[in-house]
């Protein structure tokens, strides 16, 4: 330890002539030390491989984040029966609206769309990240100590919007409002995010509280989304129909 | 790939100090200054006829360096970030195209050892080479991750280019001597995993 301590000390400082002779010659004169030395640097250089590569997969997620599929062309021949199909879908919600949809109450409508979104939290295949690890968590119902690693996770790197946003969620899916609020409204106000469904969230979440004065906020996060073209503007458009 | 959204940082100047500071900002001004400039992935797979892989690996790769020179002041503002971080990628599609050698996930060398070395004059630098070639790098790899979570936090932010000081504020440290311990503590235990296995 004391040797690499003075290691250590050697490579960050700036080390005067006669200092380096000192270390130098120690190299020479002492195989154990010569042996921690080459460790010292063989050490660094995997840290920072790993390092690089860990940043690369970052790259590579953000990348398949904002990737768009290009469309292919669907032969003329068999578009009339994927339109056939979606005049059977389109008959069958507009049934399913016209039937239901009028009597759906806000907290319907967000557990609707916590059930069919936050159930299960996508991992990205490969990823050794300890955010993949915690979504793994949460996919296996245990959302208490996921909670408790997400919000550790934003503490310690609070640029990590990805913790925010999930323990937004498992904090939703705890019913506790309260703290997903705070933490989609953190997310929300992060205006360097691509695609940043805070604001969308805030509203799910005063839908499933519901308490009073709660819809009207809901309704005014909603439209906001709407007029600044935020995500969740097209689930927005219909909830501000529904809620009316 | 739309990449034109609004951003924290606008400018080169802004996004390379923030580069150059290591504090918690820095992640993000990473992550900015690759969604700045990814359309050059397409321009990589136009201009170069390389596959999307190909072209993300040169890109990537392209960052990783720049992130590296910026961070160490050799980018010298001679041009604009954007020019700069072109001629990389250029170069490093040509690299592909010529040599036919990607490896995927294959990063960019990096100057740490040859660094370090040239700390060490020459009759003591050949030692350490000889040493440095005979250390099992795959073992010591497999080491690393027996460590624990924090050790390996503290041993990245500190090859990343943290001091002490730096990582003891990121990482809520009650000063940079305790950082410098535990840090130390983690390199001692790391050695003892590697003798340990290799013997």
């Amino acid at each position: 330890m004391e040797n690499m301590e003075y290691i250590d000390d050697y490579f960050k400082g700036s080390p005067t002539d006669l200092q380096k002779q000192q270390f130098e010659r120690r190299i020479i004169n002492d195989n154990v030390f010569a042996e921690e030395v080459a460790f010292y640097i063989s050490a660094n250089r995997v840290v920072k491989e790993q390092l690089l590569m860990d940043k690369k997969q970052r790259f590579r997620e953000i990348y398949e984040q904002h990737k768009v599929v290009p469309i292919t062309k669907q032969p003329v021949k068999k578009i009339w029966r994927y339109m056939v199909a979606a005049s059977v879908i389109a008959a069958v919600v507009l049934s399913t609206w016209f039937l239901l949809g009028e009597n759906t109450s806000p907290q319907q409508l967000a557990d609707r769309y916590i059930q069919q979104n936050f159930q299960t939290l996508s991992v990205t295949m490969g990823s050794k990240d300890s955010l993949q690890y915690i979504l793994n968590l949460v996919n296996s119902g245990k959302l208490s100590e996921a909670l408790t690693r997400l919000e550790t996770l934003a503490q310690i790197d609070p640029s990590n919007k990805n913790a925010t946003k999930y323990a937004g969620i498992v904090s939703l899916r705890l019913n506790q409002y309260d703290k997903a609020l705070t933490y989609f409204s953190m997310l929300a106000s992060d205006t360097s995010l691509y695609s940043n469904h805070g604001k969308f969230y805030e509203a799910v979440t005063l839908l499933k509280r519901n308490k009073t004065g709660d819809v009207e906020e809901a309704k005014k996060k909603l439209q906001e989304v709407v007029e600044n073209e935020q995500e969740g503007k097209e689930e927005a458009i219909k909830w501000l129909k529904k809620l009316d | 790939m739309t990449f034109d959204n609004p951003t924290i940082i606008s400018a080169d100047e802004e996004l390379i100090r923030s580069l150059q500071q290591n504090n918690a900002f820095k992640r993000k001004a990473e992550e900015e200054l690759f969604n700045r400039h990814a359309y050059f992935i397409k321009e990589g797979m136009s201009k170069y006829s390389l596959p999307q892989e190909e072209a993300f690996d040169a890109y990537s790769d392209t960052i990783l360096q720049s992130i590296d020179n910026i961070t160490r002041g050799l980018f010298e503002k001679r041009s604009s970030l954007k020019t700069y971080l072109f001629r990389i990628f250029s170069n490093k599609c040509v690299d592909l195209i010529r040599k036919k050698t990607t490896i995927k996930g294959s990063v960019h060398q990096t100057s740490s050892i040859s660094d370090m070395l040239l700390m060490i004059a020459d009759s003591a630098k050949t030692v350490i080479q000889q040493l440095v070639e005979k250390t099992d790098l795959d073992i010591l790899k497999n080491k690393m991750h027996e460590l624990s979570e924090s050790c390996r936090q503290l041993l990245a932010m500190f090859a990343d280019g943290y001091n002490d000081k730096e990582i003891a504020i990121t990482m809520e440290y009650k000063t940079p001597e305790v950082v410098k311990t535990s840090r130390l503590r983690c390199l001692d235990k790391l050695r003892q995993l590697y003798i340990n296995k290799k013997d």
